[in-house]
């Protein structure tokens, strides 16, 4: 009889786990679509020269942050171009910001940074050195030991605080994406009742982690998502509000970067099937994308999965490696045909690339529109060889947790920030030169700012 | 002249038990064809068929350990430590494969060890010790994780191994079909089995009759982690770069097959054949969910009341509904009896 209440109660779990997770999904229209430029090129089907020649430089020729301590003009344009590749700069506000976060991104570090970074990035709690009085928090729902990209954005956040002599003190919190909410919930109430001055993060929970959010505003603390981490879209029922319940959210347009992706794939498969994938179910980064997407399609193309309504993703692969297969199972078993994808995790697709081995899919006539661009799947699809597969990308985005940095900082030197903090993103084609097999790790992303040798000792066992 | 037909309603009574998880099947298979035909596709078996058969092994598992009486929960936790080590020991070198599986094998037999003398030994509650020892394991595995890349793969033959096909079919639904038929077998015709089964039936009377109850259940837990490791270690290969939580997704899944699979929580009773349908069919069913496009919430939503439906047509509500059928029915036999006497 226990056993049998024991089992019932572990299937009460799942089910309020399910509540719970479709709880994530609410409301109606599009995230913060704010001014935002074009910023997307057509999708060249041959090369990854696309738009115009990069906007490295700041929107004007005085340091207008001066007044904050930085220095947008300071930013180094191959890193820019690194980063970003070839866009044009988003609204005034945001782009100084985002130049004022490269520019602090220094390439040859010495070697006492360096193992000051190494002991933050692989400690839960680290003293700068700085003798500074802030403390920096860090949430991530992910963590470095579960997913690269997650681990590097770490890493570039720490690199950044440390530039930064303000900053004694940095406290690291990972839930490792935990499908408990709470989890997620008590870290960020973990770093509250620590008592730091700001925090940087990624909310995988999203309008979940809205009322700890909130809690670390009331507390004073400033609370930071970057690649476009809204605690739920701001018209989604429960949402915290960027520039209201938290001081910004960094990252894409994503409304924007949605079309980007509708655009590679009426222009790559013109007609057909396409299936669309995303990460967490009911994130808000996946939502506000495939929200734009779907409405973008040329009527040519057939979407194989749309969505349930406009507040739901579809595709939910929850950027979890054991869960991918089965998406992709799902998909090409009915739909072997399907001729592109749009997704915001290229690792995703390596891991789901098998799948078309065991039902005997070729991988070939396929069109993939993607933001991140992680090596391995670059290197796999050199390997390849096929002129009918093509894959498009924006950007890794990891240097935008350097950005979440910068935009705190500012604030607590008294900066208005703007509710958003636009980055601006283009479409690049991939080609044999994305592809470099010495990188420290196969998953690293090509457009990373950590510089190599910190890359290494991150990597290298 | 009365054994044969009480030879007849005993063998009905127990196979009774163990039917809700074929009618689920054939229910699954209808519904299959009438919404999804292609899933029934030779390709498409083929493909969910390693998947299926990774959950029968760790349900086959479970089902050692609930025979006892028992309950595990550091299923996830002894997955993934067996992953990583074919990632961490098999250093994407395929000399290393032997190495690796066996590191794997034994870390998940010390596991079982472990779970086994504090619930055997000492008398600690299943539920709270297989819990903290899967924590336990799981802070292992994230410290094991920083000694070797994040994402790292497994050795290039292992992934190769796992996705080459025997008569159609991935090797690792072969693994799982001998573990099944052995334990079928071991279950059957050896004294060993037969007493594994008396003892979780009635561990009492097995005391009393001089049967060693602890060790029996030690040797569950030990031979459940290593099949919890064999499944780790064909998952690490089936994924090429199986990361620290490839086992997150193992917990409810066994458990929930060895429940449909009719096995008596309450121990003794269990059939492996039966586990390892009902693990196909959990595995069939989310396949069917994700091919249809059912959102992901109603996916989990349709999985727990399975698990529920699972409970109320539960091998032990089947034999107490029969017996009181017989017990009412040779009651008014005997009524009738007496009236006529």
């Amino acid at each position: 009889m226990n056993r049998k209440t024991v089992i019932g109660a572990l299937a009460v779990f799942a089910l309020v786990v399910a509540a719970c997770t479709s709880g994530g999904t609410a409301t109606t229209a599009a995230p913060g679509t704010t001014a935002s430029p074009e910023t997307t090129a057509a999708p060249a089907t041959t090369s990854a020269e696309t738009t115009a020649a990069p906007a490295t430089t700041a929107a004007s020729g005085e340091n207008p942050l001066a007044d904050f301590d930085e220095d947008p003009t300071a930013a180094d344009p191959a890193l820019v171009e690194k980063a970003l590749g070839p866009v044009e700069p988003s609204d005034e506000a945001s782009w100084n910001i985002v130049l004022a976060s490269i520019a602090r991104a220094n390439q040859d570090l010495d070697q006492a940074t360096i193992d000051k970074a190494m002991e933050c990035w692989a400690n839960q709690e680290c003293d700068t050195g700085s003798g500074g009085d802030l403390v920096m928090g860090y949430a991530d729902g992910g963590g470095n030991e579960v997913n690269v990209w997650r681990s590097v954005s770490h890493m570039e956040a720490i690199l950044q605080a440390l530039t930064y002599p303000e900053i004694g003190t940095i406290v690291s919190t990972a839930a490792n994406f935990d499908q408990d909410p709470a989890v997620h919930v008590n870290q960020l109430r973990f770093l509250i009742q620590r008592g730091v001055d700001f925090i940087v993060g990624y909310p995988d929970v999203g309008a979940l982690l809205a009322e700890a959010v909130r809690e670390a505003t009331a507390a004073g603390i400033l609370y930071v998502p970057f690649s476009a981490g809204y605690v739920g879209l701001p018209d989604q029922e429960g949402a915290a509000i960027p520039g209201e319940d938290y001081l910004t959210v960094v990252g894409e347009d994503l409304c924007a970067l949605g079309e980007s992706f509708a655009e590679v794939l009426n222009t790559g498969v013109g007609s057909g099937n396409v299936a669309l994938l995303g990460g967490t179910p009911g994130n808000a980064l996946s939502l506000g994308w495939q929200r734009c997407t779907v409405s973008a399609l040329s009527s040519d193309l057939s979407l194989v999965n749309p969505p349930a309504n406009e507040d739901s993703t579809t595709g939910d692969t929850s950027w979890f490696p054991p869960i991918i297969p089965d998406v992709f199972r799902g998909l090409l078993t009915t739909n072997p045909d399907i001729s592109g994808y749009a997704y915001e995790y290229a690792d995703g697709i390596w891991y789901g690339l098998p799948v078309y081995e065991e039902l005997g899919i070729p991988v070939t006539n396929l069109t993939l529109a993607l933001r991140t661009d992680e090596q391995n799947l670059f290197c796999d699809w050199a390997e390849r060889a096929d002129p009918t597969y093509n894959i498009f990308y924006s950007a890794g985005g990891n240097f935008q947790s350097r950005t979440g940095v910068t935009a705190a900082m500012m604030a607590l030197k008294g900066a208005d920030i703007p509710p958003e903090v636009v980055v601006p993103h283009v479409m690049r084609q991939v080609t044999a030169d994305d592809c470099n097999p010495d990188r420290p790790n196969e998953a690293v992303s090509g457009t990373s700012l950590v510089p190599d040798n910190v890359l290494s000792l991150m990597f290298g066992g | 002249m009365a054994t044969a037909p009480s030879r007849a309603i005993t063998a009905f009574v127990v196979a009774s038990r163990y039917m809700p998880v074929y009618l689920a099947i054939a229910l699954l298979v209808i519904v299959a064809a009438f919404w999804v035909p292609a899933l029934l596709g030779g390709v498409a078996l083929s493909a969910i068929a390693p998947y299926g058969a990774l959950l029968a092994i760790t349900a086959l598992g479970q089902m050692l350990v609930i025979i006892t009486g028992g309950i595990d929960l550091s299923v996830p936790g002894t997955l993934t430590l067996a992953a990583a080590i074919m990632v961490g020991i098999g250093g994407q070198s395929d000399e290393n494969i032997p190495v690796a599986i066996l590191a794997a094998i034994g870390a998940a037999a010390l596991i079982g060890l472990v779970n086994g003398i504090l619930i055997g030994g000492l008398k600690l509650n299943a539920l709270i010790v297989t819990l903290a020892v899967g924590q336990v394991v799981i802070g292992v595995v994230n410290r094991y994780g920083r000694s070797f890349p994040v994402q790292a793969q497994v050795p290039a033959g292992w992934s190769q191994w796992t996705s080459t096909r025997i008569l159609g079919v991935s090797p690792v639904f072969w693994l799982g079909l001998v573990i099944t038929i052995l334990l079928m077998v071991g279950f059957r015709y050896t004294t060993v089995g037969r007493r594994f089964q008396v003892v979780g039936a009635n561990p009492v009377a097995s005391h009393v009759v001089g049967v060693r109850v602890n060790i029996n259940q030690i040797s569950a837990y030990m031979v459940a982690a290593i099949l919890y490791a064999t499944a780790g270690v064909a998952l690490a290969g089936l994924l090429r770069s199986p990361g620290v939580a490839a086992g997150a997704t193992y917990l409810l899944g066994p458990i929930a097959a060895v429940v449909i699979g009719g096995a008596s929580l309450t121990g003794g009773l269990a059939s492996p054949l039966s586990t390892f349908a009902a693990a196909f069919f959990l595995t069939g069913l989310n396949q069917m969910m994700r091919t249809i496009g059912l959102p992901t919430a109603l996916q989990f939503v349709v999985f727990g009341l399975v698990i529920i439906g699972g409970m109320l047509v539960s091998g032990d509500r089947i034999i107490k509904g029969v017996e009181r059928v017989l017990r009412e029915r040779r009651r008014s036999d005997r009524s009738e009896s007496k009236i006529l006497a």
